[in-house]
């Protein structure tokens, strides 16, 4: 690849990111805030969680011992990068929250319901949760990449050991945050809703979210030669993981519905009613479709986890499924109709700009492949 | 003993050797390649030249057959057999399907995968193998991997795969000769397999039949035998007197059976009244009860004349002379309570509505014949 190529390529991605900037600046002055903010936090919790999905895998691959994917352990390693990035818009996501939480207008103090969940949607509360969150986050991507990064200088095998014993706490406190993520950012938004699932239901969106940009990154190195001991059993490998989390996004997100439509209660099934009848119809039905019947039909058979093609499809299609999830989980509460123009696609242009930005930086520092990694050989020489 | 020849087998202790041995001889096909090995080898199907399975899809196609068929089955119960409404739900309400319609695709698989691959692609059932009864089988069962060269064709030529076998690494050759006894399953053997499975269940069937009615020690399935419950008309030892079906608490009265609270008609007329509206089905109900059990003595009009023959001495009523005319509804009701003369109680025959509904008929019968002017007009 020459240089030139390459900066070319990153000064149209940051020509991309600014223009999005002004379009996004143009949205929060003479569109709306509230408009402005919901659109923030809907490419937020995008790049939030791609980058927790990915940190996951990481840590997954420490928590098993697994061998077959630490070849290709760099490309989540460098998409979790998008953590830092998202944290920071996360943060200050915090100055719309009074604009787009209804807990916080002053007629929630006459609203029975959301009087009882006072003691936990209050502002400093939200506010030490969001911190609390942050700071875990960080910790552990400073520990798991930054980690690994140095182990391939080191070739310190102390670190695998360590990443290993670290693994299970993280899922732990990983499961824990993202649950937090899910209520207090997105169910919040409706407050009087309730849904044991709804963490679970993000956390399963961000696992198999962050696996699809796993595999785009994997092949987009590949196809660039930079991972030439990548080879067909180990992409196999991925992509029936991608299969795997693929059902249990399903699984999860059938299992919410099912069980509110079978109770009926009013409180809760109004949430769906909203999501899934009149205008919303498309967008609910466009949902399982890229979610989970494009790619479960792509990966089924053994064709489609080996071959790049149906991989990528199915990949761009679950990354999309995922972005028409949080859409359709966030938008309905600007009104009974989807909004979707040039607000929404400079927004998106600003977003996807910084996070392709952030991820090109990551792809250049240091080697494609953990070198340092004392299990790397055995990874390479792994047997489907 | 036939001494034609089933297979040429190669010894190898090393499963990389055994994986290059098979890449070195499969492109000379020398006949059918198969091994055998104490566990699964990397990449060794694939060296000696086997297929990718169509296992897969064969499971595939089953999956999706069973989850449209439990959701055909499942819409054709609720929404068309037995349409019944459950907690508001419409008939067709395809998100309590599927659960089921996932086990059923799980069941469908799983079966499909697990028969498809014994008795198809397995070739089950087999009576034992020919490389069982080869020397190297106990290798093969332990720690050695075995490379088979299979008689595949007529111009099978065993010493050119045996010297390739050596060749390329093999610690020991063997001839396996096809064993005399490997005959193809034939019909007779078949037909005496499903006899015999026959006269099996018959014989223990019979037997445990005749087992528990000649020796009945421990009668089979008693589970239900032996209810802690109360049979009506039988005794008890649990009620202080011995009687299991217990007697109606002092006052109970049977529903549509009150007793009456009159000792005499005359009494009857001064405390009852028709509590039934006069309309025309209960009139209908009336004439039935009326000409079902009253006009065979009082007459089909109610004038008293019998339709029994002269030899019957009674006299019953006439309900249109102007002493029976004026008496209340209520001892009418009382009459046929508790009789009157020769008239018995029909208090067993007719329910309390019935009374009543046959005293709005005689009261019909009786107008009829005392007709006012303004009722005929």
């Amino acid at each position: 690849m020459s240089p030139p190529r390459s900066a070319l390529v990153r000064n149209l991605f940051g020509a991309v990111t600014l223009i999005g900037a002004a379009g996004s600046a143009g949205v929060y002055f003479s569109v709306g805030r509230e408009r402005f903010w919901v659109n923030w936090l809907v490419w937020t919790l995008f790049l939030l969680t791609l980058g927790l999905g990915n940190l996951f895998l990481v840590a997954l691959e420490r928590l098993v011992g697994a061998h077959w994917s630490v070849p290709m352990r760099r490309v989540p390693e460098r998409i979790a990068s998008l953590i830092p990035l998202a944290v920071v818009l996360l943060l200050v996501a915090f100055f719309g929250v009074p604009v787009i939480f209804p807990w916080t207008y002053p007629e929630a103090a006459h609203n029975p319901i959301l009087v009882a969940k006072a003691p936990w949607l209050n502002l400093p509360f939200f506010a030490i949760r969001l911190a609390v969150c942050a700071t875990v986050w960080m910790l552990f991507y400073a520990f798991y990449v930054r980690g690994s990064l140095r182990q391939d200088e080191s070739k310190d095998p102390a670190f695998t050991v360590r990443a290993r014993r670290l693994a299970p706490p993280f899922m732990v406190v990983l499961s824990f945050s993202l649950t937090i993520l899910a209520f207090d950012w997105i169910s919040g938004l409706e407050p009087e809703w309730y849904s044991d699932m709804f963490g679970v239901y993000l956390f399963a969106g961000s696992l198999i979210a962050g696996i699809a940009a796993m595999v785009l990154g994997v092949l987009s190195l590949k196809g660039r030669g930079r991972l030439p001991e990548v080879q067909t059993k180990h992409i196999y490998n991925l992509g029936s993981l991608g299969l795997a989390f693929t059902v249990f996004f399903a699984y999860i997100g059938f299992a919410q519905y099912m069980l509110i439509w079978y109770a009926n209660l009013p409180e809760e099934v109004i949430w769906f009613k909203h999501r899934i009848e009149g205008a919303w119809q498309p967008v609910a039905l466009a949902l399982p479709l890229l979610h989970f019947f494009i790619p479960f039909f792509l990966l089924i058979g053994s064709v489609g986890k080996k071959h790049p093609a149906p991989l990528r499809l199915a990949a761009i299609s679950i990354l999309l499924g995922h972005f028409v999830d949080l859409y359709w989980l966030i938008f309905p509460t600007l009104g009974p109709k989807p909004l979707f123009g040039w607000p929404e696609l400079a927004m998106a242009c600003f977003f996807l700009g910084l996070g392709s930005l952030q991820i090109r930086r990551a792809m250049g520092h240091g080697a494609d492949m953990p070198v340092g990694d004392p299990l790397l050989a055995q990874g390479l020489e792994w047997q489907l | 003993m036939s001494s034609a020849t089933f297979a040429v087998l190669g010894l190898f202790s090393d499963a990389h050797k055994i994986v290059d041995a098979a890449n070195q001889i499969r492109p000379r096909k020398l006949g059918r390649l198969e091994a055998y090995t104490p566990y699964p080898v990397h990449g060794l199907d694939r060296a000696i030249g086997l297929a990718p399975s169509r296992l897969g899809r064969l499971v595939m196609f089953m999956g999706v057959i069973g989850a449209c068929l439990a959701l055909l089955f499942e819409g054709w119960v609720s929404a068309v057999d037995y349409p019944l409404v459950t907690g508001g739900k419409a008939l067709f309400s395809w998100q309590a399907f599927v659960p089921v319609m996932f086990e059923v695709t799980v069941l469908f698989a799983t079966f499909t995968a697990g028969l498809a691959m014994l008795f198809a692609f397995n070739k089950l059932p087999f009576f034992g193998h020919p490389v069982l009864h080869s020397q190297a089988i106990k290798g093969i069962t332990r720690d050695k991997l075995a490379l088979s060269i299979e008689a595949s064709s007529a111009a099978f030529d065993a010493e050119a795969a045996r010297q390739a076998l050596i060749d390329n690494g093999a610690e020991s050759v063997e001839i396996v000769p096809v064993p005399a006894w490997d005959r193809p399953l034939s019909l007779v053997g078949l037909l005496r397999t499903i006899a015999g499975i026959v006269a099996a269940c018959v014989v223990a069937g019979a037997g445990l039949f005749a087992a528990e009615k000649l020796i009945p020690i421990v009668p089979p399935m008693i589970h239900m035998h032996n209810q802690p419950k109360l049979n009506a008309f039988h005794e008890s030892a649990f009620f202080v007197d011995g009687r299991g079906m217990r007697p109606a608490v002092a006052g109970t009265v049977a529903r549509g059976h009150l007793p009456p609270a009159f000792a005499t008609p005359e009494e009857a007329g001064t405390l009852l009244s028709n509590p039934l509206p006069l309309t025309q089905s209960i009139a209908e109900r009336g004439r039935r009860v009326f000409n079902d059990h009253c006009a065979i003595c009082h007459g089909l009009v109610g004038n008293g004349v019998p339709l029994l023959s002269h030899a019957y001495g009674g006299k019953p009523g006439n309900f249109l002379s102007n002493e029976i005319r004026a008496r209340p509804d209520g001892h009418y009701f009382g009459v046929l309570m508790l009789g009157k003369n020769a008239m018995p109680s029909y208090a067993a025959d007719l329910d309390h509505d019935d009374r009543w509904a046959a005293v709005h008929y005689i009261r019909i019968l009786q107008r009829a014949q005392n007709a006012k002017d303004e009722d005929l007009r």
